[in-house]
């Protein structure tokens, strides 16, 4: 069985990390694949945003088949299938540090979790912020969508670059027909970079390396997905049965990767136990064994006094308003433009869970994670930064990728008529204002059928005293959406002579710039 | 670069039967053909065929085992009734006579504007042009070369190798409005050619696309105007500003052929700085009295 569970952990590891590379364009308006299913299937998503703001996707009632195998069955979700959970064993397997005993046995530090798992329940109540940040499924995607995968493109690409400029051609030859098969099924189309993907890439590394300290480090006292399961898990059935010929030898407790206590101290902790087989396959007596058995009395404790839960909960409660102090709600820095079919700011906050799905499948790596432009509550959230990449006219993909609808997913029709911003021109650098250049490169770039950014053609005499005719551009507010496409090429590259803010934007219409009379 | 076909075939046509020739068997040595062909009629593959045997059949242009670069306008995610990319039907027929003429391989690409798959696919392209047999591929940044071109304001710039690698080129653009240069028709398909920061060219749009076409020589040059864009270019969006005329002008002098092109849209020639520029420095005819063309009925 132990075996059985490797290849479901492989498995499904596989289909994780497929699922992340179908995360993209592939000719289609529509995703063709079921790309967000693990998050999908993440029940704190789907529960937190029951409670948070009264509605649920139809998609998210997947979570119900997690929630269901936890109570039947136990935490089988956290060893048979977690994407985190396999990496953990991965990275332990790699650390390679000798177990000892003590580590598989139950200590009270295992109750972090819990108080982790409370104090995001509770602040989730009213904005999803925290969780996004700790619950495992959106620390993965987040981590390999933004800062890990796309190092490994980087690593890739610099190697296959390397071979076409240098070797001789008949190596060259084959390197490029790998690269090529590579970038049709694995790679991105273009390199992505991510303005925190060091951050976020070094973060996920770190919580890896923690399996030097303790197995599954994560698993055992941070995860609150985990927490939660442990928690559903009070009633299951399945349990570990020893049979007399044990010898309380220990080898069982030294291959418990979560401090299940399988055979010694306390006995078998139920709520740790994540059903690995490893005790049964390590016990020399073959008395270990799963099967279905009537309770014992400790095996469900999270050991969770009442006066912790309250404080727990109490904290969790009291993060919202630190939260919402931020001035990023009442002010919003202006260059913090969502994407197209994002809510209202507060909602988008009470939904965003941070998963990095959308900025993994924007075309043009124009989503970014924020750092602080939205308030601390915002962290990781998407922003679009122009010149990193604008909003295609014609593209849906973000809305259609949010898990939680956190992004309205927009037929396409009313996504081009979504203003997620106004564009404006700064005279001091813009080449025909500024130097009697003409240039025009935003307008022929302006996707609006009726061209949001028009030409006053003025003459003038020049300071050489010829006279000139110039093409000044010049904004139509009606009209622009902020796509962002004219700051995206605008050929002063450095700090674009027209540039987007968030004024405008059809998501908060208190905050509309203009007057005008109904047409 | 095949640039043999630019010279020596501006002689006068001494005979009107050189109009009637149809021989698709090769070069017609004997007769001079005219300049340039419009064609005009409700299938484009019938206009495209008939313009090029006016013209003295697509041999006299692709030899067998050719490798031939296909450029068609793919430069905005638009669907082809926008006009804003060559028609996908002209695309896949002009590949078609390639094969036909016994061409080695037919490649098909453009730098575009938007986000290429996007282009790829909405504009219909990269399918059609697929389904014809051509190799179709995205630009590839690192296959560009820093060329001198020996222009007024254009020299080093790089320019994607397929293009000076291969044995013949066939410039398929399609005619529309621009912002700045008024119109976009054959010369300023060569954009879709050359690299960045290739948006600096309209701080000197005439005399860059006159560059442009002194160092860029097709051996054919297909003017789309099945459907032309009026207003709104280069991507317009609106169908209010798409004109359906259903007609090709296919010929050998990119300048005669944009020249002419202005008509399509009301102009004149002398209207689009370029090709003012680009007459000026001898690249083509600008003068439509002193070009020999023939205008066709295809039913």
């Amino acid at each position: 069985m132990a075996n059985l569970r490797r290849v479901s952990q492989v498995v499904f590891l596989l289909a994780f990390f497929f699922l992340l590379t179908r995360t993209q364009y592939l000719g289609k308006d529509e995703i063709g694949y079921p790309v967000k299913i693990f998050l999908d299937l993440d029940p704190l998503f789907a529960g937190l945003l029951l409670l948070s703001s009264y509605s649920i996707k139809p998609i998210l009632l997947l979570s119900l088949i997690t929630v269901a195998v936890s109570l039947l069955f136990g935490r089988f979700f956290c060893g048979w299938f977690c994407p985190l959970g396999t990496l953990h064993n991965a990275a332990g397997k790699v650390a390679g540090r000798p177990k000892k005993t003590e580590h598989g046995l139950y200590t009270r530090n295992l109750r972090w979790k819990y108080v982790i798992l409370v104090v995001v329940v509770f602040s989730g109540l009213f904005s999803m912020s925290l969780l996004g940040v700790l619950d495992p499924l959106s620390l993965t995607v987040r981590s390999f969508a933004t800062g890990i995968g796309p190092a490994f493109e980087f690593l890739t690409r610099s190697a296959f670059d390397g071979l076409y400029a240098r070797a001789p051609w008949w190596i060259s030859r084959v390197s490029e027909t790998v690269y090529g098969f590579l970038r049709q099924y694995v790679l991105a189309f273009n390199q992505p970079r991510f303005l925190q993907g060091a951050l976020l890439g070094t973060v996920f590394i770190v919580l890896l390396a923690l399996n030097l300290s303790r197995s599954r480090f994560w698993c055992r006292y941070i995860c609150p997905l985990g927490a939660l399961l442990a928690v559903f898990s009070k009633a299951s059935l399945v349990r570990l049965r020893l049979s007399n010929a044990c010898g309380k030898c220990g080898k069982c407790v030294g291959v418990c990767p979560t401090g299940a206590s399988p055979a010694m101290g306390d006995g078998w902790r139920k709520a740790e136990c994540i059903f690995c087989w490893n005790c049964v396959e390590a016990c020399p007596e073959r008395a270990a064994s799963f099967g279905f058995a009537p309770p014992t009395k400790k095996e469900g404790r999270t050991d969770l006094s009442r006066r912790a839960f309250l404080w727990s909960a109490g904290a969790g409660l009291l993060t919202v308003p630190l939260l919402r102090i931020s001035p990023a709600l009442t002010k919003p820095h202006p260059r913090l433009i969502r994407p197209p079919g994002a809510l209202s700011e507060k909602e988008f906050l009470e939904r965003c869970v941070k998963c990095s799905e959308c900025m993994k499948v924007c075309l043009t790596n124009g989503l970014q994670p924020t750092l602080l432009e939205a308030g601390l509550e915002g962290v990781w959230s998407p922003v679009l930064v122009p010149r990193m990449g604008y909003c295609e006219y014609s593209c849906t993909l973000c809305g259609q990728i949010c898990p939680t609808g956190a992004i309205k997913k927009l037929p396409v029709e009313e996504k081009r008529k979504t203003v997620i911003g106004l564009a404006f021109i700064n005279k001091n650098r813009c080449l025909p204002h500024a130097f009697n250049v003409n240039c025009i490169v935003c307008e022929e770039h302006c996707p609006t059928p009726q061209k949001a950014i028009v030409f006053e053609e003025i003459s003038k005499i020049g300071p050489d005293g010829k006279e000139i005719t110039l093409k000044l551009p010049v904004v139509v507010p009606e009209l622009c959406i902020g796509c962002g496409i004219c700051e995206y090429k605008c050929p002063v590259s450095d700090e674009p002579a027209i540039y987007v803010t968030n004024i405008n934007e059809s998501r908060s219409p208190e905050r509309s710039l203009l007057l005008t009379p109904k047409k | 670069m095949a640039g043999v076909f630019l010279a020596g075939l501006r002689a006068p046509l001494t005979s009107a039967a050189a109009l009637a020739s149809t021989g698709r068997g090769g070069p017609a040595k004997e007769v001079s053909h005219p300049t340039f062909v419009v064609a005009h009629g409700p299938a484009v593959e019938r206009n495209l065929r008939s313009a090029l045997d006016a013209l003295g059949g697509i041999s006299r242009f692709v030899a067998k085992g050719d490798i031939v670069v296909v450029k068609p306008n793919i430069g905005w995610d638009r669907v082809p009734e926008q006009a804003a990319n060559t028609d996908p039907k002209l695309v896949y027929s002009v590949i078609e006579m390639c094969y036909e003429a016994g061409a080695k391989k037919v490649k098909v690409f453009d730098k575009s504007c938007d986000d290429p798959r996007r282009c790829y696919v909405r504009s219909g392209i990269a399918d059609s042009a697929r389904k014809a047999g051509a190799e179709v591929k995205f630009v590839d940044e690192r296959n560009f070369r820093q060329v001198d071109m020996k222009g007024a304001v254009l020299n080093k710039w790089p320019v994607y190798s397929e293009v000076l690698d291969c044995d013949k080129i066939i410039n398929v653009p399609v005619a529309k409005h621009h912002g700045m240069s008024r119109l976009t028709m054959s010369i300023k398909n060569w954009m879709g050619v050359i690299g960045d920061p290739r948006g600096k060219l309209h701080q000197q749009m005439d005399l860059s696309l006159a560059d442009l076409a002194r160092f860029f020589k097709p051996t054919l040059t297909v003017l789309d105007a099945t459907r032309i864009l009026v207003a709104n270019g280069p991507q317009g969006g609106n169908l209010k500003d798409v004109r359906t005329l259903n007609t090709l002008v296919v010929g050998t002098d990119q300048v005669a052929i944009d020249s002419y092109g202005t008509t399509l849209f009301g102009l004149k020639g002398a209207d689009l700085g370029y090709l003012v520029a680009a007459a000026k420095v001898r690249i083509g005819q600008i003068d439509l009295k002193k070009v020999r063309f023939s205008s066709i009925e295809v039913t």
